[in-house]
C-alpha cells in the first residue's frame, strides 16, 4: 500500500539547495521578457507586485509569530484591522499622519504583549498548539468585532504614507503607494534579520522558539521572549493594515484585511512558515500569479482564481513540503 | 450506586431544563401587533463582506424612532428588531424563523440580499408573513408575485437602471466602444442584460467583457485588460469597494473613458473616497432616485433628514446615499402602515403596498411617484441621471422612466 | 473500570432521552435550532475522527460539507430524489472527496496540513460558484422547506445513527490503528500499522460524515449557495471539536451546542447590542481554552470520575 501511494504522490526529495534559487531567478526572468515584450505583461506584472507586497508585509508577521511560539496566529488580520483603526482615530482626532503612525506602531507593540499576557498565556500554560490556535480564532473574532463595535461598519478614508502620484515608464503606471509598500516589506524583512542576527534580545528570542528549556536554563526569561514575539508581530501587522488601507482596493471597514489574510496564509506556507524573506517572495509570487492567469489563461474564470492559485502553490509545495526557503524538519521519533 | 444515579439525573434534568428554557410564549390574534406597538423585523449583514449596507437599519430604525417620537402610527409606536446574517443565508434563515416564531413580528421588514432574501422567500410566503421593501434590485420580488404574493421590494431594478445607461450610450454616445466591468453573477449579469436591452442594435459595440469575482477586492488586472481593449467607455457594475479600485486604477494608468456607475456604489462618500485616493471621477455617470441633500442642503427635507440622522443615528454619514435609502424606505413603510388603517391585519399591509397611486416620497427625488398595482410590484420605476462635477452628482436632463 | 463505564452509559442513556424527548416540550423554532446543533454534532464527530483520533489537523471540513450539501440539493432540485434518500450518496460523495484530500495531505504535517486543508475549504466553494449552472451559483438553489419536528426528526436520527457508528468504528481495530497514528506515526510504522492507509481512510470517513452533515445542514437552511460554506463554517467546526474535546466522544454535543447555540442566544439576549456578540462570542472561546483546555470531554470525566471515587469509598448501603 506504502508502495502504491508513493506512485501516486509526487516522492521526490528536493534536497539540493541551488533549485529554489534558480526557479525564483527563472521567473524574474521570465517576467522581465514578458514586460518588455508587452506592456499589458508589464502594468500586470507591476500590479501583481503592488499587491503581492500587502500580502507580504501580512506574512512576515504571521512567520514572525510562527518562528517565536509555533503558532498560526489566525488573529494576526483582526489586530492589524484594530491597529489601523487606533491609527484612523488618532487622525481623525488631530494627529498628522507620521505622528499617528508613529504612535500606533507603538500602541500596536504594546497591545501586542498585552494580549499575549492577556489572552494567550493562559491558554499556553496547560494546553498544546490546536487549544492556542482555537484562542486565536476567538482572538479574531473578538477584534474584528470590536472594530464594528467602537467605530461602526461606516467604510471611512486613511490616507496614504506615500503621495497618491503617479509615474510613467515606458508605458506602464507606477504609484509611489505601490513602490512604497514593497519597498517597506522588503525593509521589514531587512531589520527582522538585522534583529534577530545581530542583537542579543533577537538571539535570545530564537532560543526561547527552538530550545525553551534550554534557554531557561542560561536565564532567558522564555515567557518575555514570547510576549515580545506578538508585540513585534502586532506592530509588523500595524504597517501592514496601514499599508492596506492607504491602497485602493481596500475600504477601511471591519472586514478589511479578510482577504488579504487568505493570501497572507498561502503566502508563508509558500516561503517556508519560518522565513521572512520566503514570506516576501511568496506574497510578491502570489500577487503576479493572481494577476497573470486570468490575463492569459482564458479558462481562469474569477471564481476559480482562488482555487487554481492555491492548486498552483499545493504543487510547489508537494514538491517542497515545508515551503520554498523551509528547512525539512527531522522528525525525532 | 445512588450517587451515579443522582449523577445521571442531574445531567438529565439539567439537559431538559436548558432546552426548555428556550421555549415559546404566549401567542396572540394577529402576531406583533398591540394597541400601542408594532413589532416588524429584518435581517441584515452587519458583519462580514457585506457590512458597509450595514448602516441601512440603523438609517431605518432612526426613521421609526422619529415617528414613534410623534406619536407613532395610528397609536401604535414601531418597534424594529434586525439581526446580522453576515450575508449568510445560513443564518439568514434561522433568524427569520425566530423573527418569526420567537419575536413574532407583524412582518420582515428591509431584509438585505438577494440570496438571504431567496432563502427565507418560501417559508415566509407559507407562512403568510409579508415580506416587505426588501434590499435588492435583484428583479425576481416583483417579477414573481404571483408565486410569492408576500414578498415586495422597494428600489429601482438593476435591470431597469442599466436599460437607462444602455439607452443613453445608444442616443448620446454614437463612436461607443463599450468595456463592462461586472461582478461574476446574478447581481452583475442583471445589470448586463439591462444594458443589453437598452443598447438595442448597439449590442455589437461591447468590445470587451471583464468579470470579477466577489471576493476579489482588486479588480487592476481586469481595468488594465479593458483599457488594452480600446474602450472609450466604461460599464461599472461592481460594488463599493471594486468600483473604487476600478475608479483609481483607471485613473491611475492613464485612462479616462465615459463611465457609467452603478447607482448603488455610487454614493457621495465612495465618490468621495475614489476621489481621495486619486481617481479622476469628473463626468462620470450615475443614476438616481432619492432626494439630493448635497445641492439642496437648506430645503425642509434635506433638515429633517440631517436632524432624523443626528437625533437617532449619531455617526452616520449623511452623505452615504445608503442612509438617505434607509429613511425613504422606512418612509415607505410608515406610509404603507397609515394607509392600512387602525385594524392592521398582514394583508391590509400587502394591499396598503400593491395599490400605491402617485405617491410622493419626500425622501425621493422631486418629481418620482411611486405606483403599485396587484399586478405590477415595481414601487419606484423613474431615475434621473446625474454627473460628477467638482465635488458633487449634478443631476441632469430629465426623470427617465423605465421601459419595461 | 466497570462503574465508570456504567456512569458514563448512563450520561449518554439520559442525553440521548433528553433529545428524543425534548421535541415534544419545545417550540417549532427550537426544534430547528436542534436539528442545526445535530448537523454540527454530526460535523464534529467527523473532524474529531481525523484530527482527534489520527491526528492530522484539518480546517477544511466546511468543504466536504458543501460537497455533500451540495449533492443532496442538486440531486433533490434537479433530478426529484427524495431529500433522505439523497444522504447516503452524500457521504459517499463526501468519503470520496475526502480521500482525494487525504492522498496528498499524506505529505504535509502539523501546520502546513491545517494551512492546506484551509485552502480546500475556500477553493471548494468558489468551485460551486463558478459552474452555477448545476449549482445555482450565488442565486443558489430553493430547496423544499420542511417544519421543525421534521429536521429534528432527521437529523438526530442521522446523528444517532452515525454516533454509534463512529463509536463502533473507533474501538475497533481501525480505531487503535489512528490513534496509534496520531501517538507517534514512527512507532505506529514499526509495529506494522500503515501510515498511508489509515490516515487516507481516516480523511476519507471523517469527509463522509461532514458529507452528511452537509446534507443535513442545506435540508435545515431548505436552501444552498456557496455563502453557506464560507470559511467561519470550518473555523466554528475546529472549535466545537476543541471545545467539545478531541480524541473523545463524549463531549461532541457539548461542542456543537456551543457553537450552534451560543452565538444565537448571545444575539437573542437583548441585553447586548448586535454589535457587541461577537466581542462576547470570541471572549468566551478564550476563555474557554483557557479554563477547559482539553474540552468538554475531559470536564466531564473529571466529574464522573469524581463522583465514581466517592461513591467506592462510601460504605456500602
Amino acid at each position: 500500500m506504502t508502495a502504491l501511494t508513493r506512485t501516486l504522490v509526487p516522492g521526490f526529495r528536493i534536497r539540493n539547495s541551488w533549485i529554489v534559487p534558480l526557479l525564483i531567478a527563472g521567473a524574474c526572468v521570465f517576467l522581465v521578457i514578458g514586460s518588455v515584450q508587452s506592456s499589458l505583461f508589464a502594468q500586470q506584472t507591476v500590479s501583481g507586485l503592488a499587491n503581492g507586497g500587502i500580502y507580504a508585509s501580512l506574512a512576515v508577521a504571521l512567520v514572525l509569530i510562527y518562528r517565536a511560539t509555533e503558532v498560526i496566529n489566525f488573529a494576526q488580520g483582526g489586530l492589524a484591522t484594530f491597529t489601523t483603526y487606533i491609527a484612523w482615530q488618532l487622525i481623525d482626532w488631530g494627529l498628522t499622519y507620521w505622528l499617528a503612525f508613529a504612535a500606533t506602531l507603538a500602541i500596536a507593540f504594546g497591545g501586542g504583549m498585552l494580549v499575549e499576557l492577556v489572552a494567550i498565556r493562559p491558554v499556553e500554560r496547560r494546553g498544546n498548539i490546536l487549544t492556542i490556535v482555537i484562542a486565536s480564532i476567538g482572538l479574531l473574532i473578538l477584534a474584528e468585532g470590536a472594530v464594528g463595535w467602537i467605530w461602526g461598519a461606516q467604510v471611512k478614508f486613511m490616507p496614504s504614507a506615500f503621495p497618491a502620484r503617479v509615474f510613467h515608464v515606458g508605458g506602464v503606471a507606477f504609484s509611489f503607494q505601490d513602490v512604497g509598500t514593497i519597498g517597506v516589506s522588503i525593509a521589514s524583512v531587512f531589520v527582522l534579520w538585522l534583529f534577530f542576527r545581530f542583537t542579543k534580545v533577537g538571539l535570545a528570542m530564537r532560543a526561547a522558539a527552538v530550545r525553551p528549556a534550554a534557554a531557561r536554563l542560561v536565564g532567558i526569561r522564555v515567557s518575555w521572549m514570547l510576549s515580545l514575539g506578538w508585540g513585534l508581530a502586532a506592530t509588523l501587522g500595524a504597517v501592514s493594515g496601514l499599508m492596506a488601507a492607504a491602497s485602493p482596493s481596500v475600504l477601511l471597514q471591519p472586514s478589511m484585511m479578510d482577504g488579504i489574510l487568505i493570501y497572507a496564509f498561502a503566502a508563508a506556507v509558500l516561503g517556508g512558515l519560518e522565513s521572512p524573506a520566503g514570506a516576501v517572495v511568496g506574497g510578491l509570487s502570489i500577487g503576479v500569479l493572481l494577476n497573470l492567469l486570468p490575463t492569459y489563461v482564458d479558462w481562469v474564470a474569477p471564481a476559480l482564481l482562488l482555487p487554481v492559485a492555491f492548486i498552483v502553490m499545493l504543487f510547489v509545495l508537494l514538491v517542497k513540503p515545508s515551503g520554498l526557503f523551509g528547512r525539512t524538519r527531522v522528525r525525532k521519533v | 450506586m445512588t450517587t451515579r444515579l443522582k449523577v445521571s439525573v442531574v445531567f438529565a434534568l439539567l439537559a431538559i431544563a436548558v432546552v426548555v428554557s428556550a421555549a415559546a410564549a404566549s401567542s396572540t390574534a394577529t402576531p406583533g401587533l398591540t394597541k400601542t406597538s408594532v413589532t416588524i423585523g429584518g435581517t441584515f449583514p452587519l458583519t462580514g463582506p457585506a457590512q458597509l449596507y450595514g448602516v441601512i437599519p440603523k438609517a431605518e430604525n432612526a426613521y421609526f424612532q422619529y415617528v414613534n417620537a410623534h406619536g407613532g402610527v395610528n397609536g401604535r409606536k414601531i418597534n424594529f428588531k434586525y439581526y446580522d446574517d453576515g450575508y449568510n443565508p445560513a443564518q439568514t434563515v434561522p433568524l427569520t424563523k425566530k423573527l418569526v416564531q420567537q419575536d413574532k413580528v407583524f412582518a420582515v421588514y428591509g431584509s438585505l440580499g438577494t440570496a438571504p432574501i431567496l432563502a427565507t422567500r418560501d417559508y415566509l410566503n407559507q407562512q403568510k408573513v409579508p415580506q416587505v421593501l426588501v434590499a435588492t434590485g435583484d428583479s425576481y420580488w416583483a417579477t414573481q408575485y404571483k408565486k410569492y404574493p408576500w414578498t415586495i421590494g422597494f428600489q429601482p431594478d438593476y435591470p431597469g437602471e442599466s436599460r437607462v445607461y444602455g439607452q443613453f450610450i445608444h442616443n448620446k454616445v454614437p463612436q461607443a466602444k463599450i468595456g463592462v466591468l461586472m461582478q461574476d453573477d446574478a447581481y452583475g449579469e442583471n445589470y448586463y442584460n439591462g444594458l443589453v436591452a437598452g443598447l438595442g442594435a448597439d449590442k455589437s459595440k461591447i468590445v470587451d467583457v471583464e468579470k470579477y469575482d466577489a471576493t476579489q477586492t482588486d479588480v487592476s488586472q481586469q481595468v488594465v485588460k479593458l483599457k488594452a481593449s480600446g474602450a472609450n467607455v466604461f460599464a461599472l457594475f461592481a460594488t463599493p469597494t471594486q468600483t473604487i479600485t476600478a475608479l483609481v486604477v483607471a485613473t491611475k494608468i492613464g485612462w479616462k473613458p465615459v463611465t457609467f456607475i452603478n447607482n448603488v456604489s455610487a454614493s457621495p462618500l465612495f465618490m468621495a473616497l475614489a476621489q481621495k485616493s486619486g481617481a479622476n471621477v469628473q463626468g462620470d455617470i450615475t443614476a438616481t432616485y432619492v432626494y439630493d441633500t448635497i445641492n439642496n442642503p437648506n430645503t425642509a427635507t434635506a433638515k429633517l433628514y440631517k436632524s432624523i440622522l443626528a437625533k437617532y443615528d449619531a455617526g452616520a454619514d449623511p452623505n452615504d446615499s445608503l442612509n438617505i435609502y434607509g429613511v425613504a424606505n422606512a418612509w415607505t413603510f410608515v406610509n404603507a402602515l397609515k394607509a392600512a388603517g387602525p385594524n392592521l391585519t398582514r394583508q391590509g399591509l400587502m394591499n396598503a403596498l400593491e395599490s400605491m397611486k402617485n405617491v410622493v416620497n419626500p425622501f425621493l427625488y422631486p418629481g418620482v411617484k411611486m405606483n403599485t398595482t396587484k399586478t405590477d410590484h415595481f414601487l419606484i420605476e423613474q431615475q434621473i441621471l446625474q454627473q460628477y462635477k467638482g465635488s458633487a452628482w449634478q443631476p441632469f436632463g430629465h426623470l427617465f422612466a423605465n421601459a419595461k | 473500570m466497570r462503574s465508570s463505564l456504567v456512569a458514563r452509559s448512563a450520561v449518554i442513556g439520559a442525553a440521548a432521552l433528553a433529545i428524543a424527548l425534548a421535541p415534544f416540550i419545545l417550540s417549532d423554532y427550537n426544534r430547528s435550532q436542534g436539528a442545526d446543533v445535530a448537523v454540527f454534532f454530526i460535523a464534529i464527530l467527523g473532524l474529531n475522527i481525523v484530527t482527534g483520533y489520527t491526528g492530522q489537523i484539518s480546517i477544511g471540513h466546511g468543504a466536504f460539507m458543501a460537497i455533500g450539501g451540495y449533492t443532496t440539493a442538486i440531486l433533490t432540485h434537479d433530478h426529484g430524489w427524495s431529500e433522505l434518500s439523497t444522504i447516503p450518496l452524500a457521504a459517499l460523495v463526501g468519503f470520496a472527496a475526502g480521500v482525494i484530500v487525504g492522498v496528498p495531505a499524506l505529505r504535509f504535517h502539523g501546520t502546513y496540513l491545517a494551512l492546506v486543508t484551509f485552502a480546500v475549504a475556500l477553493a471548494v466553494p468558489q468551485v460551486a460558484k463558478n459552474y452555477s449552472h448545476f449549482t445555482g451559483g450565488t442565486e443558489g438553489l430553493v430547496l423544499p422547506a420542511h417544519s421543525g419536528l421534521w429536521l429534528y426528526g432527521a437529523s438526530w436520527t442521522a446523528a444517532a445513527i452515525l454516533f454509534v457508528l463512529a463509536w463502533l468504528i473507533l474501538r475497533a481495530r481501525t480505531g487503535r490503528a489512528f490513534r496509534a497514528v496520531r501517538d507517534s506515526e514512527v512507532a505506529a510504522a514499526s509495529s506494522g500499522v500503515s501510515l498511508a492507509v489509515y490516515k487516507t481512510v481516516a480523511f476519507g470517513v471523517s469527509a463522509a460524515f461532514a458529507g452528511v452533515a452537509g446534507s443535513m445542514y442545506v435540508l435545515v437552511n431548505n436552501f444552498v449557495n456557496p455563502d453557506l460554506f464560507g470559511l467561519t463554517l470550518s473555523l466554528y467546526i475546529l472549535i466545537g471539536a476543541v471545545v467539545g474535546g478531541l480524541g473523545s466522544l463524549w463531549g461532541v454535543l457539548v461542542g456543537a451546542a456551543f457553537i450552534q447555540l451560543l452565538p444565537i442566544g448571545l444575539t437573542s439576549s437583548h441585553v447586548l447590542s448586535s454589535q457587541s456578540v461577537p466581542v462576547i462570542f470570541g471572549a468566551i472561546v478564550i476563555l474557554v481554552m483557557a479554563l477547559v483546555p482539553r474540552g468538554a470531554a475531559d470536564l466531564l470525566r473529571a466529574i464522573v470520575s469524581f463522583h465514581v471515587r466517592r461513591s467506592s469509598n462510601a460504605p456500602s448501603p
